[in-house]
């Protein structure tokens, strides 16, 4: 589906010409193993780049001339997947055909540059009065995080069960190593990245994408390297015992999140069969969680699971009142239990089927799906496509289901509820 | 069959109102695999007074019954919904507004089957007794969790701080005592009077060929038998223009306070194209006084009054209109006070320009360009200009014509002090 261009040595543009989209679509992409000090120091830079830059000094200065380019969106952000922490800068603008005036392709592709090579230095360093303000910005995203019970709960599940993990670690980094960065850190972080990372290009819209090639070779000038295959920085030690584990705050509702594992991973060769289990299991509305603890029970609004499959890990999310703990972890276990027993009815399998198909081809429906789809599964296959994972999904028996669920296994109950509630 | 071309936009639009009073839209999507379906009635939360149909006096039923509705539509005799969509791959949801209710699905196979769920089971009433009692367990849940929720406490709480009478102030899902009072009879009433095809529009966009889709919504509304469509008496209390509280403070078990200021438009008897300058104008105002590039944004960001969480935002329904800051701050009344210096220079010396226009102009089309890249927005949001009598694709043409003096007069209806309020959640720890 995209063109592929090596630029360089571990510098791939991946380039798409679409005439689906009112817009043009860019994502840079910076990868490098996860590590707790790395992310820090990224997420930071990640704000500090799109604040301001060597042509516009100022987040007003720019602002406004991305404002002057029909709203055209420039911003960066991070993000983790499996051992990998990524660095993306994103870009959109509207397609000049829809305008009354050119030349505005041009000009964001030159922002973009500007926003890589040119940054706001002053004296050859970040500038430390905007360094200090997005290091209190992130921290404060960091902190932020308590206020959401929900995600709240689930970090603290993860911790539970993956101290000192990919699976656990924030791809912002801990407060205190962001509250430690300089500007110096930072620009050595910055040139680092830029010189050492893999990086992947996207592009879609509707272009000439030979002139687009052309313009990327000579404007975005990355030196070649040789990426390092990610290998994260973390010891861990393996947790042994099935945990149950209650936390209070001061809140209404209990937040139940059970923590599963399974060996089936993204890479592995039973991954499609492990997405079905997950799916007849809990992901949907028709799935066994829903029609059970939700729809039979009245016990819960939201019953669902999801399979973080870069960490062999299968979550179940329930809001339910706390007093009801004991019955609605009992009423998922018999959920898993009936799995395993080959309690799997045709009408399941299909209807998941169904559902995963129509999410892998909806996905692709728009511009930022289609890359970050690509960028995920192409992993696994630089040739594959939606039929392809699609026909993987159909070759799945309830035998099949049946085996997998076999190999998931509870590692934690948690539940976060009311001071009163326990 | 009405056919719309869009130009500029390089959409086309296709549209009938059928014999039933249904009103059907379709927009074709170039390229895209998905169709995304919404049966939208204009029945939302805060038509809680009503003259139901076929009756003389008007009845004030439980409060989050629309919501409540919207939950059952989902149960039949038969089973629940979800599991035939989900036999044809449809991804199926719904969602109850202040002013709607919306019924959808998204599906890239199957689109009659589909098609003919939505419709029948929306128009096919299901309730009884035992099933309404057992909805009550699963809403309790989810207005337990949306208690849990600051920000939503936070945009509740200045709602309510905002209206004296307008039911606006209840919150859509009710509240878990309030809804033990709904029976299988208050849904049968509510859903007789609203959910007659004449209130209702029906958009489809994505994947779809528009006469082969029309003739099948056709041949599937022909063959059901409906009442003649009746005018519907919605009854609502005077409002003033004030705010009710100047100011109230929840704590919450969270790390942060958190700060809201909104503001109560005086001006919401509006509809059509009126309605569509005024909310524009009034957007482009909030953008250029508090949006990123602005003197406030600027120095509130720096000196840590306000934190990424920083947000704005306008809402104007015909009844009811507001506008909103607010952000986590560890400074809640610095803050105030440069949000209120801001609404006070714009008063005595307005600040915005045909330069500034002119920018914001540009930001904007190319915003609403961005959005026509999802059949999501482009059904929900022409669903609600729709039961407004806007059109969603004059956006453009609209924002092209406006003037300096067009943001003044939309400025206006939100500045007066009186009808401003403050809403804090603090951190129970740090609270009185």
């Amino acid at each position: 589906m995209f063109k592929k261009v090596e630029l360089q040595e571990g510098v791939t543009l991946y380039i798409r010409k679409s005439d689906q989209f009112k817009t043009v679509n860019f994502s840079v992409k910076w990868k490098t193993a996860l590590d707790e000090k790395k992310s820090a120091q990224r997420a930071v830079l990640s704000n500090v780049l799109q604040d301001s830059n060597g042509r516009y000094r100022t987040q007003t200065a720019f602002r406004n001339k991305l404002d002057e380019l029909y709203g055209t969106v420039l911003y960066a952000d991070v993000a983790k997947r499996g051992e990998t922490h990524i660095f993306s800068l994103y870009a959109e603008c509207v397609n000049e055909e829809y305008l009354s005036e050119g030349g505005v392709l041009d000009d964001v592709l030159g922002l973009i540059q500007t926003t890589i090579f040119d940054p706001n230095l002053v004296n050859g360093q970040f500038d430390e009065a905007i360094v200090n303000r997005e290091k209190r910005s992130v921290i404060e995203r960091i902190r932020s995080l308590y206020d959401d019970k929900t995600r709240y709960a689930q970090k603290r599940m993860l911790e539970l069960i993956r101290p000192n993990h990919p699976a656990s670690a924030s791809s912002y980094g801990t407060e205190a190593d962001v509250e430690a960065l300089t500007s110096a850190d930072l620009f050595a972080a910055y040139t680092q990245m830029l010189a050492e990372d893999a990086i992947d290009i996207y592009i879609v819209g509707d272009i000439d994408d030979n002139d687009m090639i052309n313009k990327i070779k000579s404007t975005f000038t990355f030196n070649a390297r040789k990426p390092q295959a990610a290998s994260h920085a973390f010891v861990t030690q393996p947790i042994a015992n099935q945990q149950h584990v209650r936390e209070q705050q001061d809140m209404k509702q209990g937040k139940l999140h059970l923590g599963f594992s399974t060996p089936v991973t993204f890479q592995h060769p039973d991954y499609a069969k492990m997405q079905m289990t997950n799916g007849v299991f809990g992901a949907f509305a028709h799935s066994k969680l829903f029609m059970n603890v939700r729809e039979k029970e009245s016990m819960a609004y939201y019953a669902s699971s999801s399979y973080a499959s870069h960490y062999g890990l299968l979550y179940v999310n329930a809001g339910i009142d706390a007093e009801l703990e004991d019955k609605a972890v009992n009423l998922i276990k018999e959920q898993l239990v009936a799995l395993q027993q080959g309690d799997i009815t045709a009408l399941e399998l299909e209807q998941t089927k169904a559902l995963l198909a129509n999410g892998i081809k909806s996905a692709f429906d728009s511009a930022r799906g289609q890359i970050e789809v690509f960028d995920q599964y192409k992993e696994q296959d630089e040739h594959f496509t939606a039929e392809k994972l699609i026909a993987g999904w159909q070759a799945v028996t309830k035998e099949d289901v049946q085996q997998m669920a076999s190999e998931i296994t509870l590692e934690i109950v948690y539940l976060l509820s009311g001071k009163e509630a326990v | 069959m009405k056919k719309i071309h869009f130009e500029k936009l390089q959409e086309t639009l296709y549209n009938e109102k059928l014999s039933n009073g249904l009103d059907v839209y379709i927009l074709p999507k170039r390229g895209f695999s998905k169709t995304f379906v919404t049966f939208t009635t204009k029945y939302g939360s805060v038509d809680r007074t009503f003259i139901p149909r076929g009756k003389d006096e008007a009845v004030t039923v439980p409060d989050g019954i629309a919501h409540f509705l919207e939950h059952k539509m989902f149960e039949k005799e038969d089973g629940d919904v979800f599991q035939k969509f989900s036999v044809k791959g449809a991804s199926a949801n719904a969602f109850t507004s202040f002013t709607r209710t919306a019924y959808l699905f998204s599906a890239t196979d199957m689109l009659y089957d589909n098609t003919e769920i939505l419709l029948d089971f929306v128009q096919e009433p299901y309730f009884t007794q035992k099933t309404v009692d057992k909805e009550k367990g699963i809403i309790a849940q989810e207005i337990t969790m949306y208690d849990d929720e600051p920000d939503w406490r936070l945009y509740f709480g200045t709602i309510e701080n905002l209206y004296h009478e307008h039911p606006v102030k209840i919150d859509i899902a009710g509240t878990v005592e309030s809804i033990q009072d709904i029976t299988a009879e208050h849904l049968y009433e509510c859903y007789e009077t609203f959910y007659h095809p004449s209130n209702m529009v029906l958009f489809v966009v994505g994947a779809v060929d528009p006469e082969e889709m029309m003739a099948f919504i056709k041949k599937n509304q022909d063959a059901k038998t409906f009442d003649e469509p009746a005018d519907i008496v919605r009854i609502f209390p005077t409002e003033g223009d004030t705010a009710a509280n100047t100011e109230r403070t929840l704590a919450m078990d969270i790390s942060k306070p958190k700060f809201n200021m909104g503001m109560k438009c005086n001006k919401t008897d509006v509809e059509g194209e009126e309605m569509l300058i005024q909310e524009l104008s009034s957007g482009l105002v909030l953008d250029l006084l508090f949006g990123r590039t602005s003197d406030f944004y600027t120095a509130a960001y720096n000196e840590g009054l306000i934190d990424e969480s920083f947000s704005y935002d306008f809402t104007l329904e015909n009844g009811f209109g507001f506008a909103m800051v607010g952000s986590d701050t560890e400074h809640p009344e610095q803050l105030e006070a440069a949000i209120r210096q801001t609404m006070r220079t714009a008063v005595d010396n307005w600040p915005i320009t045909n330069i500034e226009l002119d920018r914001m102009r540009k930001k904007k089309i190319g915003q609403f360009m961005r959005s026509l890249n999802s059949p999501e927005f482009i059904a929900n949001q022409f669903t609600r200009y729709a039961f407004n009598n806007m059109n969603l694709f004059d956006v453009v043409p609209t924002l092209e014509k406006l003037t300096v003096q067009h943001l003044q007069e939309a400025f206006q209806t939100f500045a007066d002090d009186n009808g401003h309020t403050i809403y804090s959640v603090v951190p129970a720890d740090k609270a009185q």
